[in-house]
């Protein structure tokens, strides 16, 4: 899952950017509403932590030129300005979500895990269950059948994406747009890798190869 | 304070009858000093007529009928005379057998009553002194059909007065009216104002009335120019504290501290004192209360809005109603409103299972407003414990507490009341009266 954080307060957007990569996002970090207009609608964000006070365009016009664009990216909207009014204006400019400052990561944490899953048109459980799989994003583990499964942080990553992209064919440049942010560099091994040790630790048949396509996740099973 | 129409009325009316009476008393007055003296001189005359019918005959002085009026000698004519000389007393065949009594001092009389008619005589009584002999020679004449002539006129007199004042009273009225438009119209822009169909008074105006609209709304534009600038510069003061609070919080549970985990529980605990403290306060800061004469709160336009905000923070899986009257419209400031529902709404929203209800209703004095929920509700016992912990800045703990904090805040810059009731389904109904506002 990559998220743009659009933050003008550096220690925040640090504090923000550790927290999130610590919980397997790929953050990208902008700081000035001038550059979250062109790259919000550039990028294919999975989602978009935006404050309000921006320099250069204020995040709320920001929002109103992504949708009128078109974007339809969930927006999770981070203020200070905590009022209802402001929350309402917030909400019919496009945003999915309001959160007012001063939070608790945790917060902001599940509030970004149930937009995710919405805009997936998913439930929000306490885990993601796919393909007889539940993944706890908490403690980033799987189990299947009762049994834990460890995952590595960079495969919990990716199977965390393919749980929420069931049945779906996704292209290993598609998979490194969504898993790995603007700084990262792309080697599409590393995928492979990662995609071998998730079938050797839940199945081969988890995730089927479609040659010259890409990855299908729970495609055999029903 | 009574009308400026009816003071001018009022003091018109009075000056109108106490001159008019005045001015047509003294003309009567004088009108009948007048006919008096024209009638002293025919008198007079008629008295000296009489002295030169006596003459002297055969037995003395006698009465020369020739030389006389002959009404003098019809009964009751009006016309009646009656000499003393020498003891002796003539009486004019007129009289009949009724008495004329000699008036005690020479000149006019008036009031005398005579005869079965009841006529009012006029007497004018003459001495003269003729060879050597004094002779007091009295004439009366009739006043009566003078006198109901006179008391005609006064009638319509008094008729064409009080006609004349009932049309000076009119124009008046028109002239008072036309005149205080421009107040009537001024007065009718304050309740508009009041009702919030306008935000300035016209500027059109006599130039009475200039400074006082131009103050007015100098007022108007200044208090919500203060208020917005006081609201802006709470948020930014807010931008400013909550941004470096969010760092903190953040820092507060971030890996670093994982080795001293107390720490880390200690900074949590106190900066989420701040953080509520501050927004409790930031809150009542923003109040606009009674600031704002034309505040309000539209139920059809800012409702929708509100609600579809609130069913997108808590999910589709709740329904949320409001049961309020269409075209409704609450007199208190848009923000205001919107924090107070929002707060109920959310807290309601939180606890609910999956139904939350809001209700609006008008009551001649005060507005009403509650939010039901479906949830667990709170025991009758520990109502009042809930509420009290809203009020309380140190105690306030999240949930109903905090929110509920902010709802008493606004509920008593307003001088409402809140209390917490059973909802028909079954959870926690936070019942809001409101009390209307002067002029509203």
């Amino acid at each position: 899952m990559r998220l743009l954080l659009v933050e003008d307060n550096v220690s925040l957007a640090d504090e923000l950017t550790a927290s999130l990569q610590r919980l397997g996002y790929a953050v990208d970090w902008l700081a000035d509403g001038r550059d979250a207009v062109y790259q919000g609608a550039s990028e294919p964000y999975d989602l978009i932590v935006l404050d309000l006070g921006l320099p250069g365009i204020p995040g709320l016009e920001v929002l109103q030129q992504w949708r009128a664009g078109g974007l339809v990216t969930p927006v999770l909207i981070l203020t200070a300005r905590g009022s209802w009014a402001d929350r309402i204006e917030g909400l019919k400019a496009g945003a999915d979500d309001y959160l007012s400052k001063p939070f608790h990561p945790e917060e902001l944490q599940l509030r970004i895990q149930a937009l995710l899953r919405r805009a997936r048109g998913l439930a929000n459980q306490p885990t993601l269950d796919a393909a007889g799989l539940q993944l706890d994003e908490g403690r980033q583990c799987v189990s299947r059948e009762g049994e834990d499964v460890q995952l590595t942080a960079a495969e919990f990553r990716l199977l965390r994406y393919f749980m929420l992209h069931p049945q779906q064919i996704l292209s290993k440049s598609h998979l490194a747009e969504h898993l790995y942010n603007g700084e990262t560099e792309r080697d599409s091994n590393v995928l492979e890798v990662h995609v071998n040790h998730l079938r050797r630790k839940l199945g081969r048949s988890v995730i089927e190869t479609h040659r010259g396509q890409g990855y299908r996740f729970g495609g055999a099973l029903p | 304070m009574k009308s400026i129409q009816s003071r001018l009325s009022l003091g018109l009316v009075v000056m109108l009858v106490v001159v008019g009476l005045g001015l047509a008393q003294v003309s009567l007055w004088l009108f009948e000093v007048g006919l008096h003296r024209y009638l002293e001189s025919g008198l007079r005359k008629e008295s000296e007529n009489l002295l030169m019918a006596l003459v002297q005959g055969q037995n003395g002085v006698e009465l020369d009928q020739r030389r006389i009026s002959a009404a003098y000698n019809r009964q009751f004519s009006g016309y009646y005379f009656r000499i003393d000389f020498d003891g002796k007393s003539w009486r004019s065949r007129s009289l009949w057998d009724t008495e004329l009594p000699r008036p005690e001092t020479a000149g006019l009389h008036d009031g005398l009553e005579l005869g079965p008619e009841g006529q009012q005589l006029l007497v004018l009584r003459a001495d003269y002194r003729r060879q050597g002999q004094a002779i007091s020679i009295s004439v009366a004449q009739d006043y009566t059909p003078m006198r109901d002539g006179f008391r005609r006129m006064q009638q319509v007199g008094l008729g064409l007065g009080l006609l004349a004042l009932v049309m000076v009273l009119i124009l008046q009225r028109l002239i008072v009216k036309r005149s205080l438009r421009p107040l009537e119209r001024s007065r009718e822009q304050i309740a508009q104002l009041q009702q919030g169909k306008r935000t300035q008074l016209d500027s059109e105006v006599p130039s009475e009335l200039e400074p006082l609209v131009a103050q007015i709304n100098h007022l108007l534009a200044h208090t919500e120019d203060s208020l917005r600038r006081s609201r802006n510069a709470l948020g930014n003061l807010g931008h400013a504290l909550k941004t470096p609070l969010a760092v903190l919080l953040s820092l507060a549970s971030s890996e670093r501290l994982r080795e001293s985990p107390e720490l880390a529980a200690q900074l949590r605990e106190q900066l989420e004192q701040i953080q509520q403290r501050l927004s409790r306060e930031l809150n009542r800061a923003r109040l606009a209360g009674d600031a704002l004469p034309g505040a309000h709160f539209d139920c059809d336009v800012e409702l929708p809005g509100l609600l579809s905000t609130l069913g997108m923070i808590h999910g589709d899986g709740l329904l949320i109603r409001r049961d309020a009257p269409v075209g409704l419209s609450l007199p208190w400031d848009r923000e205001d409103l919107l924090e107070l529902l929002g707060n109920l709404l959310d807290n309601a929203c939180k606890w609910a299972d999956s139904e939350v209800c809001l209700g609006i209703r008008q009551t001649p004095d005060s507005y009403l407003l509650w939010v039901d929920d479906d949830g667990p509700g709170i025991p009758a016992d520990a109502r009042q414990g809930v509420l009290e912990r809203g009020a309380r800045l140190d105690e306030q703990v999240a949930g109903h507490g905090l929110g509920l904090g902010i709802v008493r805040d606004i509920v008593e810059a307003w001088h409402g009341r809140v209390d917490l009731r059973e909802s028909p389904q079954g959870g926690l109904r936070v019942h809001v009266e409101l009390p209307r506002r002067a002029g509203r």
